[in-house]
């Protein structure tokens, strides 16, 4: 440990770190620049570089992005970044009582305590750890997806009904494009653009961000937030006991989803998100402005910053974007990641793991000094800050993938967000559907596939057995809960009347 | 209640017109046994099912419910905890038009007029709808919010953004 603080103040792996969380804050905190994005950005400019030092630029920029979206999900209502969209819920209901500051710090504590987690996680447990995910088969990366989408009950509010048609909508959106078996082209409508889907950033930031300009727009009435949101407060000691479960299991479920390729950090804040609220004594704040809704779900994405390498170091699999991103950079140096890594270049890998503690040490600087700005501009009067997230909108999307069509497609959630608004639907189960839907389809029929169509093999398969069996337990608990507060709510209007 | 018959109606007409276009997918000989019409389907029934629950939900709610006065103006929360929007007779649906409207000519105008300048008019279309003063400051603000945007993006970010027929910057 001593050595590695030597190594952060001595050479240059402490300022790469520190450039690198900078700009990934940047990049997350623009909707539509997700983390693999910000990281591309850098990878031409990493060619000249020490391999040590490009690759801590590039991890950095992942540890910084994945923090940097929960900023304009908490400010904005806008996920910067597909895993901050579980944030949106509490952080913008904090952001609406005047606890933005509040907020913001709950984010950032718990993205660094969540991070130095996934760091501790990432050099303990890289190599037992990746056998499990080698184990992992279509069937059980199935069985992954219903689990996630097992939490839909639980994000649905008040009612069930209206969460299931939200979910549905979105697994029906996961269907357009080219159909991941087969290769048929799916309600396309015959434009190309539409070939490889929607993606799920477009529907985000369509529902929240376009949305909530409309039905600002909508209500004249503008309640500026109150000067105290100006400030930002990191959590007390009491907050800090508060938060430390959620925290806890946003952890634990970011080593276990970052562990497995293609899980990632949506997946694993959604269910943090989940439980926490599960095990909370505070349930009914959930959806609220409840920071225990906050700090499971950053707790969760910024450990998988960390532990989406295991994979990756360990066996050379890529298992999302951003890490396929830091292969690149791997590769551009001659580097080839997996077991032989650590024999053959063992002065990289110490680099990597002393990189991402300064990355995360540098987070809680750097998260400090952007906030300072970013809640001065979302003070600012009604008409310019409307404006101004308007343009960012607009341009964000189009740097997807550089398409008028995608900014057009963002704006036409819109008015879907404003209805689901005006019929009290929720969005959260939409946005499970739309992540998730290609990703069940895609291995229920890849499983179905390789066991000529027995269905028995998601129960034969031990691990998809053992996640479909997670998942019946969170949707029948969740059934039970819903079912008790309605008998509960019956019989309040039946006292009332 | 009407809101939720409102949207019931809605979602099942929704779910027969997707099941409609799902059924329309070719076959192909590459095809497992779900197909590529199969999970379409399913999740088109179940689209139905789900509508059909609420439609039925509503109409006993309503014939339960006592008919006390302004009862129906009360408007629950949503799961983020905000009140949905009243939509009251005209203006805030035009007004919601109107932002769409900022976005829509946007897109059309940008390959032409180039980012700079397109994002710069979104900034002070919206300023002015939104009800802020047209002046000096508004045009100042539109005109340092393009160019800042433009630098972040363009120049800093090096992300592509509609170049217009402007010639490119060295």
């Amino acid at each position: 440990m001593i050595g590695a603080f030597t190594a952060i103040v001595t050479t240059a792996i402490g300022p790469a770190a520190f450039a690198g969380v900078a700009w990934g804050i940047l990049g997350g905190a623009l909707p539509g620049i997700s983390p693999s994005i910000a990281m591309a950005l850098l990878l031409p400019f990493t060619y000249g570089m020490d391999p040590t030092i490009a690759i801590v630029l590039l991890a950095s920029t992942y540890v910084g992005a994945e923090y940097g979206g929960s900023i304009p999900a908490i400010l904005i209502r806008t996920p910067g970044t597909n895993a901050a969209a579980a944030t949106v819920v509490d952080g913008y209901a904090m952001k609406e009582q005047g606890k933005a500051g509040e907020a913001l710090g709950i984010s950032l504590y718990s993205g660094v305590l969540g991070g130095m987690v996934g760091l501790v996680v990432l050099v303990l447990l890289t190599e037992p750890l990746s056998r499990v995910a080698l184990a992992f088969t279509p069937a059980a990366y199935f069985a992954l997806g219903v689990l996630g989408l097992s939490v839909i009950a639980s994000v649905s509010g008040a009612s069930l009904t209206k969460g299931l048609m939200a979910a549905l909508l979105g697994l029906m959106i996961a269907t357009v494009g080219t159909d991941p078996v087969s290769g048929v082209n799916r309600f396309t409508f015959g434009s190309p653009e539409l070939l490889s889907g929607i993606p799920p950033i477009l529907v985000m930031v369509g529902l929240f961000a376009v949305g909530e300009l409309l039905a600002q727009a909508g209500e004249p009435g503008w309640q500026q937030a109150a000067s105290g949101a100006a400030r930002i407060r990191f959590p007390g000691s009491a907050m800090r006991k508060r938060i430390a479960r959620p925290q806890a299991i946003g952890s634990v479920m970011g080593v276990f989803e970052g562990v497995m390729p293609g899980a990632g950090g949506t997946i694993s804040a959604f269910l943090a998100y989940n439980e926490a609220r599960r095990w909370s004594s505070h349930k009914k704040e959930f959806g609220h402005g409840s920071p225990e809704g906050i700090a499971a779900p950053e707790a969760a994405n910024n450990t998988v910053a960390c532990t989406a390498l295991v994979p990756l170091l360990s066996l050379g699999i890529p298992g999302s974007n951003s890490s396929a991103i830091l292969l690149g950079g791997f590769l551009i140096h001659g580097l080839i990641p997996g077991p032989t890594l650590f024999v053959n270049h063992p002065d990289i890998v110490n680099g990597l793991y002393t990189g991402l503690l300064a990355a995360n040490l540098s987070l809680l600087v750097l998260g400090f000094v952007f906030m300072i700005p970013c809640l001065w501009l979302v003070n600012r009067p009604k008409p310019y800050l409307m404006a101004f997230v308007y343009a960012f909108v607009l341009s964000g999307v189009y740097a997807i993938e550089g398409s008028l069509f995608h900014v057009g497609v963002a704006i036409g959630f819109g008015p879907v967000g404003y209805a689901m608004r005006y019929f009290t639907v929720p969005f959260l189960p939409m946005v499970l559907g739309v992540v998730l839907g290609f990703m069940v389809e895609s291995n229920y029929r890849r499983a179905l596939v390789l066991a000529s169509g027995d269905h028995m093999t998601f129960l034969q398969d031990s691990i998809s057995a053992g996640l479909l069996g997670l998942a019946f337990v969170f949707v029948a608990g969740s059934a039970v809960r819903h079912g008790v507060d309605a008998i509960r709510r019956r019989r309040l209007a039946r006292a009332a009347v | 209640m009407h809101r939720d018959l409102a949207l019931g109606g809605t979602m099942l007409a929704l779910s027969a017109g997707y099941y409609w276009m799902a059924a329309a997918i070719p076959t192909s000989q590459l095809a497992d046994a779900v197909g590529p019409q199969g999970l379409p389907r399913v999740y088109a029934l179940l689209l139905g099912v789900v509508s059909l629950a609420l439609i039925v939900t509503a109409l006993r709610k309503r014939t339960q419910m006592p008919t006390t006065p302004g009862a129906s103006d009360a408007r629950p929360t949503d799961s983020a905890g905000s009140r949905p929007p009243v939509i009251r007779p005209t203006s805030p649906l035009w007004r919601v038009a109107g932002m769409l409207a900022i976005g829509v000519v946007y897109i059309l105008v940008a390959p032409w007029l180039g980012y700079l300048f397109s994002i710069a008019a979104v900034i002070l279309a919206t300023v002015y709808y939104q009800g802020g003063a047209l002046g000096r400051q508004a045009g100042a603000v539109a005109l340092s919010g393009g160019i800042v945007l433009w630098l972040l993006f363009v120049v800093l970010m090096r992300v592509a953004q509609p170049p217009g027929w402007w010639p490119p910057l060295p």
